[in-house]
């Protein structure tokens, strides 16, 4: 009972108080020989104060709140989705719901393998809202030792973030996306400016704030180029 | 149209004023009267103010759309905003004839409401227009100065789209062959079934068996006996609709007569005017809107088989009237210059207030008012009951709700349970544990920091997840038993610090409960249980060196009410810290911060039968609102986009 009075009371002030944001890390570590590991942290845990009340209702602003058995299950159609596709092992997820910080893992056999993770679920987003973002994420070529995150900007993503209320788009303010893709060879150039290579040159690290992202303003592409 | 006219009545009868008032059309067995007092609102928002405020825009913005530009203002709607406006609600016979009465000032304008069609079909006879709609027995009716929608709800029938079991059945016995063939078919495979050791054996048997007396659906489709049923189907489907369309029209005959006779308010037994009860209770003309109930028994009694769509009643095992016959309600709004409030009164049975003393017999402890201090309060939140009284009262109310229910044996047996209940519990003691009394106060608004994860970036960029710190606005409570108990309390904190959930700090219990961003405090002192979670204000409470500030004005309303809510608006407004709004509400929130006060609601104690609860919104002086409703379109105004 004191833990509900607890939430209860912070609920009623969370929602207009505490911050909402939350960061995506996508990290890649890739083989010469094409195969390697990929593991996306989705982190919540500095809006933990707010989910934490949220999540006691059904939905915030006409949005659902998900439950943790929602969330679960949301998990594990992603980890069903990894198993379908070749090339695709060592599947695993995590829910840590004190700090509100979700990961799935896995290993693939080739980039193509890789990009055929993303490619159906981006292909049914396109025909539903009819966007147009490109269904290839990633590609390799080892003989070049040419490696690209493919993005390409749709103005839909624009459209959608203004169709939100104001209070809906804050969470997305302070929210960011960052990628680290770690090589075995050196890296020679990477195509965005706002690309780091790391001092070793075998990692590139490209954050960026998820609202310029959706603005267009900038762009997760990027070519990066390795000695051979 | 309906819709407008229902919507103008109350949504904008805001805008109302009294020549002749429609109140005597009202018939003095009326189980619910709702009156909106157009002149009262009026005086406080003239027409034109709420035509010219954002909200009244939109209203005729809406109002203009709607009508296809025929009706632009209040005045061409012709609807008469300086008289009052009525619904009444008649239950008679489980018939709910509910009823909306309009003042009219230009017929004309409400005319030009009508579509083309609508008009093709106005009736009109001695003085007064109608139209019908036979599909809900509606009217719409008028004169001169008064519009009528008069609709009724028919409780004792549950036709329109009911099966009809009796024809079915009648079709049922003269289709001979096919079912009875077949029940017989599939009998017989069951016997089949608990001899045959292998099932898939007795599914092969069961199939050879239907095949052989079954003939295929292409032959039944097309047989005689099919195509004779189709038409005797046919037959029954035309006489339910002809019988349902007789029914509609006879209904419509009876709310058209109803409608006449309400529009010429000449009753046998007079206008509700001569309802002692209502005219009791309703009282003087000072209120903008009124609500009253007249017995609840007698509308749950009618309520229920139309609720229940004329099925068989499953409450029937309760004896609603033991609890709910003769109650009453009365609600009122009412904008004053420095506030708006609602104030119900709710009269009880002897029965049913017998109870509810019992349960509402609570005594506050006045010791809760010690550890409060009102330059940071926000709120709270007070219940002073009487756990000893519920205990003692539910299972006698429970045993009332019963009496004279044959069914089931139930009169006998609940008296038994709710005996042998009251056997196992010693109210007495359970009242030590818990007294009834409680209070929630929020305590004001503070900067705590609050851990978070993220991650750190080695030379190479390799990930590593880290620990970081940040502030947050959290509020701050506290929230007050009173409990005779100390040793319950006190050997629950031993087991909790045995067992590492609970840490004491010199009498004072800390808990870190998981997923929150604070730690819980817990404290015994004299006859109170406090739980709180700034550690600061309990160590003072503990140390007695909490410097507690709170006015007789909330100690009054806290003591002398069942329950009380009070939440200081301006307070709550002005710790929020802008930087922590988005910047679109800054500028709303300053404005809402200038004007806005508390809000209290209260349910007071039992008084004879009478329970009174209220709800009260200040509203602030001096800051341009020349009265509480003007307070509230000035802040639509201001606030809504």
């Amino acid at each position: 009972m004191i833990k509900k009075i607890t939430q209860y009371t912070l609920l009623a002030f969370a929602i207009t108080l505490c911050t909402s944001c939350f960061e995506i890390l996508e990290e890649i570590n890739l083989n010469s020989d094409g195969s390697g590991t990929m593991l996306v942290t989705f982190n919540l845990s500095k809006s933990k104060t707010k989910l934490a009340s949220i999540m006691l209702l059904d939905s915030v602003n006409g949005h659902k709140i998900p439950s943790k058995d929602d969330i679960n299950r949301a998990l594990k159609d992603a980890e069903n989705h990894l198993k379908t596709i070749n090339g695709i092992t060592n599947i695993k997820k995590t829910a840590d719901y004190q700090n509100y910080i979700f990961t799935i893992s896995c290993n693939f056999d080739k980039v193509v393998s890789l990009d055929a993770v993303f490619q159906e679920l981006i292909r049914k987003q396109n025909k539903k809202e009819q966007t147009n973002f490109n269904t290839t994420n990633f590609s390799y070529d080892k003989n070049t030792n040419n490696f690209q995150r493919k993005f390409t900007y749709d103005a839909a993503l624009k459209k959608a973030f203004y169709k939100l209320k104001g209070e809906d788009r804050k969470i997305f303010e302070d929210a960011t996306y960052t990628s680290i893709y770690r090589f075995n060879d050196s890296v020679e150039n990477v195509s965005n400016s706002n690309a780091k290579v790391s001092p070793n040159k075998k990692a590139v690290l490209l954050k960026i704030d998820v609202m310029a992202l959706i603005l267009g303003e900038k762009s997760i592409a990027n070519t990066i180029q390795l000695f051979k | 149209m309906r819709r407008i006219l229902l919507f103008t009545s109350f949504c904008l009868a805001a805008l109302v004023a009294s020549a002749q008032d429609l109140i005597s059309k009202i018939p003095s067995n009326a189980s619910v009267v709702f009156s909106i007092k157009g002149k009262n609102i009026t005086d406080l928002v003239s027409t034109s103010e709420f035509e010219n405020s954002k909200i009244g825009k939109l209203f005729l913005k809406e109002l203009d759309k709607e009508t296809k530009g025929k009706v632009t203002s209040i005045e061409t709607l012709g609807i008469d905003v300086t008289q009052n406006f009525y619904y009444f609600l008649q239950a008679e016979e489980s018939i709910f004839t509910h009823c909306f009465l309009i003042p009219l000032k230009n017929k004309e304008g409400f005319l030009s409401l009508l579509s083309d069609r609508k008009k093709e079909n106005l009736v009109t006879e001695k003085g007064i227009s109608y139209f019908t709609d036979s599909y809900d027995s509606a009217v719409t009716m008028w004169n001169d100065d008064t519009l009528l929608v008069v609709y009724t709800q028919d409780g004792n029938k549950y036709d329109a789209y009911s099966y009809d079991y009796e024809t079915e059945t009648a079709l049922d016995a003269v289709e001979p062959s096919y079912e009875v063939a077949e029940d017989i078919a599939i009998e017989a495979p069951e016997a089949v079934i608990e001899e045959a050791p292998i099932e898939a054996e007795a599914s092969y048997e069961e199939e050879i068996i239907i095949d052989a007396v079954e003939p295929s659906n292409d032959n039944y489709y097309t047989s005689d006996y099919y195509k004779a049923q189709a038409i005797e189907r046919e037959n029954a489907r035309v006489k339910r609709e002809e019988e349902r369309e007789e029914r509609r029209k006879a209904s419509l005959i009876k709310t058209l007569e109803r409608a006449k006779s309400i529009l010429a308010g000449n009753y046998e037994n007079g206008s509700i005017l001569i309802n002692s009860n209502y005219v009791k209770s309703v009282g003087n003309d000072k209120d903008e809107a009124i609500l009253w109930v007249n017995d609840f028994g007698s509308i749950y009694d009618q309520a229920l088989p139309l609720m229940l769509g004329g099925l068989s009643n499953p409450y029937e095992m309760f004896n609603f009237k033991s609890l709910y016959g003769g109650m009453s309600l009365t609600s009122k709004l009412n904008f004053e210059e420095s506030k708006a409030s609602i104030k119900t009164i709710y009269t009880m049975n002897d029965e049913m207030a017998s109870y509810s003393r019992e349960m509402y017999n609570g005594k506050m402890n006045s010791n809760f008012f010690k550890y409060i201090n009102e330059d940071n309060l926000q709120g709270y939140f007070a219940i002073n009951m009487s756990t000893e009284g519920i205990l003692n009262a539910y299972p006698k109310m429970l045993e009332n709700m019963f009496v004279g229910v044959e069914k089931e044996h139930l009169e006998d047996f609940i008296p038994i349970s709710t005996r042998l209940i009251s056997l196992l519990l010693d109210e007495e003691a359970i009242a030590k544990i818990i007294r009834g009394d409680m209070l929630f106060v929020m305590t004001g608004l503070e900067q705590k920091e609050v851990t978070y994860t993220t991650y750190e970036y080695d030379e190479n960029y390799e990930s590593t997840e880290v620990i970081k710190t940040k502030n947050e606005t959290l509020p701050n409570f506290l929230f007050m038993i009173t409990s005779e108990e100390k040793e319950i309390f006190s050997r629950l904190m031993r087991i909790g610090s045995k067992e590492g959930v609970i840490i004491e700090q010199n009498g004072m219990y800390q808990i870190n409960i998981p997923n929150m961003p604070f730690s819980l405090y817990m404290i015994f002192k004299d006859n109170t249980l406090l739980i709180g979670n700034s550690s600061k204000d309990m160590m003072a409470i503990h140390n007695g060196s909490f410097h507690a500030k709170f006015s007789g004005k909330h100690k009054k309303l806290i003591a002398k009410n069942s329950t009380s809510i009070y939440i200081n608006g301006q307070q709550i407004v002005s710790q929020i810290p802008v930087g922590m709004m988005p910047q679109a509400y800054e500028q709303k929130l300053n404005y809402i911060s200038e004007n806005v006060e508390d809000v209290i609601f209260k349910i007071g104690k039992i008084k004879g039968n009478v329970i009174e609860g209220e709800m009260i919104l200040n509203t602030p002086l001096g800051k341009g609102h020349k009265n509480s409703l003007a307070y509230f379109i000035n802040m639509m105004d201001t606030l809504v986009d």
